[in-house]
């Protein structure tokens, strides 16, 4: 079913109700050439599979070791998702709901791992843990010879856990702050138990926000390269890139499809969780909070859990990065162009357009899932999410071959790249735009309306200003992402443009791995100052 | 179409390169490399930066050693070496005019040094470099070339595959038959659309502490039957170099008999790296007895810890002992044609190439120009015989790798 045949589809029914309705449809057109233009590399991707022939298209497919990766990639995935669960959504309980000392100091570093890109964890956890690592060190004179290996599916799990559950607690969290503690405290009257009232009451509400975190969390695990590749873990990224960069172009598209594939299984499941009755669950009517769990004995106990992950996820990149300082090897400590500011400027300057042109595409698709009626309000934004699964190398040369061909005027233009950083990472805008207009109650809107507003200043009116703590969390996300994404940066960057992780990946090409460190640190320092931002925007909705 | 000359039109002469040659050496190396090795002497004695005496031969001379030790690296494997022989920089036309280059991944930093010290001899030359991995940089010219729209002048590749790439996609110019003129057959594709500037060698690091080079055959095909090397070893599948070694074996001895080899190692337990430079450490430490690397990854933990127990093995006339170059290939746009062919024609100047062999430790591309440390020289190799462009053809290699459950 072609997108004009969406729009057709939506806009007959709107016309069975009111005039008014011709918004809508302008928003439909809007949300859905905004996912169409989201697509168009994977339009190349389809295009490379069909040069393939249909007999070698089956004997890949039904090879051993494209199951094995299959395989690999699903318990990968399933994993991350649900370890990311445990750790995040516990973490948003005690943060938002106990009397645990140091909640705002917690609720920040249970947020901060999301800042560190998932490469340089990667790479710490190597040299902590790895066979010869600083723990092998350490252990060694203590007779422990052999440590379990650190590579493989384990090590995967660990790292990617590690920095992406904060999509989870992030989610968790807002939805935890947003909960009408009314119908905790009837449940209680009604002589529930605090836990039975969390079980019957609380979590059914906060089900979507949860699902929302861990839906992000297994795109993102399908996505990212950098964790398996160090890890030597083999999955679709990982044979995406070695196939595309080996110019066979056929088989990386085939794998890719697959990839496209899992996702839209992922993202089905996830409609499923998500999708059930959250109009009502969702929106906020003037909320009183539900009361804190007092957890007596237990508080300061608590607080162990908080400073172990962030022990792991925190402390530890930086102090590895640290001892790099000191292993650059003489003869090749000048083999790299020294460090710059500019990187660093560049790096914000791409980022930072990349999250404002986001958050512009994200408006009408998350208005229209949020508001729209029925299935197929929502294909748009739930479109959008598939670039998000795709890898970076792969939205790469997708838009490469876009621009070249499309609009060679923009090739070899910061335009190109931060596009592609829209490609991947506009489904985190749309999916916190969309959680606040949720919380918006439309009779409010409809209120103004019937007050003789015009619907756009309307919206500007009155939904703007609540839903702008949702749109700037979704740009700090963005922002965020871009500046740790990879791939997609080297191959797109502009002719002598470089930003901070184009220039860690030279150093480290070139083994210098001191370097590394500076703008390894400055990267998740400025990183850190976006997600700040997010956490900031919850001024809005806590009363303490 | 080239003049051997100069690479503009503006009437620049060999004459003129002197003044501005000697700006150069008065400001006291312009380039941030430092590493003077036992050379500032020359300079010794109250020279105040006035660089105005009529001597030139003296002057000449002093650039000369300047030069050498700019381009020289440093460290205890390059005690003693002879004076690099071959075509000096200074009998080649100027640099002048701005460069695009697209730089293969690999030893990036270390070519940045060296076109540094070209931008600071020629002041009217500057260059822009834009690094990535080689293979994506060859597949993007592809994609450029296709559409007319190349974006960089020179192409400089880690390995000879990707240059074989970029040749097939009709996107290079041939060079000129001075620029190859001085290095060896093997290492210039036919028509002259790519010429090596350094050599890397295939070869086997072996911890001597644990192994006697006696336990290492001397058929790569025969590693992995040898008891001494059982869970043991260590390679890096999704390395370019490695991979280049696979298609060498698949030219050599055929696809099944490379399956059949990589099914064995596995067998055989050997480890997946991410990288050969951390291959060699492994095997310098002990972790690993031996590896799969090119060999001037362990020249480089010998030269920043020389005590460690490591040594090389090169296997005979076979894909173990295969030598692949970087190379440079000119993009076929109509900017900067004859600066681009005298650029490379740099890159294999004498002074050039002694920045190759002692700070990369390549191999270099002049016969004057010696290998460092004990590394056998270029001719002692049994060297399989193969046609480099030949490694462009990945593909099955990617496929045969993946069969076998390496990838």
């Amino acid at each position: 079913m072609s997108v004009s045949d969406r729009i057709d589809a939506v806009s007959r029914r709107f016309k069975r109700r009111s005039p008014s309705d011709v918004q809508t449809l302008v928003l439909a057109l809007l949300a859905g050439s905004v996912a169409v233009a989201v697509l168009t590399p994977l339009l190349w991707v389809l295009n490379s599979a069909r040069s393939v022939p249909i007999d070698r298209f089956l004997e890949i497919l039904l090879r051993q070791t494209t199951f094995d990766i299959l395989l690999n990639t699903v318990v990968l995935v399933v994993a991350v998702t649900a370890l990311s669960i445990l750790i995040g959504v516990p973490l948003a309980v005690l943060t938002a709901q106990t009397d645990m000392p140091f909640r705002r100091l917690f609720t920040v570093l249970a947020a901060l791992p999301l800042v560190v890109p998932s490469y340089i964890g990667a790479f710490a956890f190597v040299s902590a843990f790895g066979p010869r690592g600083e723990l092998a060190t350490v252990l060694a004179p203590l007779g422990i010879e052999q440590i379990p290996s650190i590579y493989g599916l384990g090590g995967s799990v660990i790292v990617l856990t590690l920095f992406t559950y904060p999509y989870v607690f992030l989610t968790t969290r807002a939805s935890l702050l947003s909960i009408d503690g009314r119908s905790v405290e009837a449940a209680r009257t009604l002589n529930h138990t605090r836990l039975a009232a969390f079980r019957r009451v609380t979590l059914p509400q906060l089900k979507p926000g949860i699902a929302a975190g861990a839906l992000l969390v297994a795109l993102y695990t399908l996505s990212d390269f950098g964790t398996p590749a160090i890890m030597q873990f083999d999955v679709f990224t990982r044979i995406i890139y070695v196939r595309t960069t080996a110019r066979q172009v056929d088989i990386a598209s085939i794998f890719s499809i697959l990839l496209v594939g899992l996702t839209v299984v992922i993202l089905l499941a996830e409609s499923r969780i998500e999708r059930g009755g959250e109009t009502s669950a969702y929106v906020n009517r003037g909320t009183d909070r539900p009361g804190v769990v007092r957890l007596g004995r237990w508080r300061w106990m608590a607080t162990l859990f908080p400073l172990a992950i962030a022990a792991l996820a925190l402390a530890l990149p930086p102090a590895i990065l640290l001892t790099w300082l000191g292993r650059s090897t003489p003869e090749l400590a000048g083999a790299a162009v020294d460090f710059q500011w500019e990187f660093a400027w560049n790096s914000v300057l791409v980022s930072g357009l990349a999250a404002g042109v986001s958050v512009l595409a994200a408006l009408p698709l998350a208005y229209l899932s949020a508001r729209g009626e029925g299935r197929l309000a929502s294909l748009p934004e739930r479109a959008s999410y598939v670039g998000y699964a795709v890898p970076g190398v792969i939205v790469g040369f997708g838009l490469l071959s876009v621009a070249l061909n499309v609009t060679p005027f923009l090739y070899g233009s910061i335009a190109v790249l931060v596009f592609a950083y829209v490609v991947r990472f506009l489904p985190q805008a749309v999916g916190t735009t969309r959680s606040s207009i949720l919380q918006v109650d439309p009779q409010l809107l409809e209120a103004a309306r019937t007050l003789g507003k015009p619907p756009l200043a309307a919206f500007r009116k009155i939904v703007l200003p609540l839903v702008m703590p949702g749109i700037v969390a979704g740009a700090a996300l963005v922002f965020l992402t871009s500046m740790k994404e990879l791939a997609a940066t080297l191959l797109l960057r502009p002719f002598g443009f470089e930003t901070l992780v184009t220039y860690i990946w030279q150093v480290q090409e070139a083994a210098v791995y001191g370097q590394a460190a500076v703008p390894a640190l400055v990267l998740i320092g400025i990183s850190a100052l976006s997600m700040l931002v997010i956490l900031g925007r919850e001024r809005y909705d806590v009363k303490e | 179409m080239t003049t051997d000359d100069d690479t503009r039109d503006d009437g620049s002469t060999s004459e003129r390169h002197r003044p501005s040659r000697r700006r150069f050496l008065a400001a006291g190396g312009v380039a941030a490399t430092g590493a003077l090795a036992g050379c500032t002497g020359l300079f010794g004695g109250g020279d105040d930066g006035d660089y105005g005496p009529p001597d030139y031969d003296a002057a000449d001379a002093a650039m000369e050693a300047m030069a050498i030790s700019e381009f020289q690296g440093s460290g205890a494997i390059l005690e003693g070496r002879p004076a690099p022989g071959g075509r000096s920089m200074e009998d080649l036309p100027n640099l002048s005019g701005e460069l695009a280059i697209y730089l293969g991944g690999g030893e990036g930093g270390l070519y940045r040094d060296l076109f540094d010290v070209l931008e600071a001899v020629y002041p009217d030359f500057s260059y822009t470099a834009q690094p990535k991995p080689s293979s994506e940089l060859a597949a993007q010219i592809a994609e450029e070339a296709q559409t007319g729209q190349l974006q960089a002048d020179v192409f400089i590749s880690i390995g000879a595959g990707s240059l074989g790439a970029v040749v097939e996609e009709g996107a290079t110019r041939p060079l000129t038959a001075e620029t190859v003129e001085p290095v060896p057959g093997a290492f210039v594709e036919p028509d002259n659309n790519w010429v090596g500037i350094a050599g890397r060698a295939r070869a086997i690091p072996y911890n001597t502490d644990q192994l006697d080079e006696s336990d290492l055959p001397d058929s790569v095909m025969d590693i992995p039957n040898a008891d001494p090397l059982q869970n043991a070893m260590g390679w890096a599948p999704t390395y370019g170099a490695f991979q280049d070694f696979v298609t060498a074996m698949r030219l050599l001895e055929g696809e099944d008999a490379t399956l059949q080899w990589l099914e064995d190692m596995q067998a055989a337990g050997i480890q997946s790296y991410d990288n050969e430079f951390l291959i060699s450490d492994a095997v310098s430490t002990g972790e690993l007895d031996a590896g799969f690397a090119n060999h001037y990854y362990a020249m480089r933990v010998l030269n920043g810890s020389p005590d460690r127990p490591l040594d090389l093995h090169f296997t005979r006339g076979d894909a173990g002992s295969l030598v692949n170059v970087s190379g440079a290939a000119l993009l076929d746009r109509d900017e900067n044609a004859g600066l681009a062919d005298v650029f490379v024609r740099h890159l294999l100047s004498a002074e050039a190439q002694e920045f190759f062999a002692t700070r990369t430790y390549a191999y270099p591309m002049l016969p004057g120009v010696q290998p460092v440390g004990d590394l056998p020289t270029i001719d002692e190799l049994e060297t399989p015989d193969i046609d480099l462009t030949e490694l462009s053809n990945t593909g099955p290699t990617t496929d045969l790798l993946t069969e076998a459950g390496v990838l």
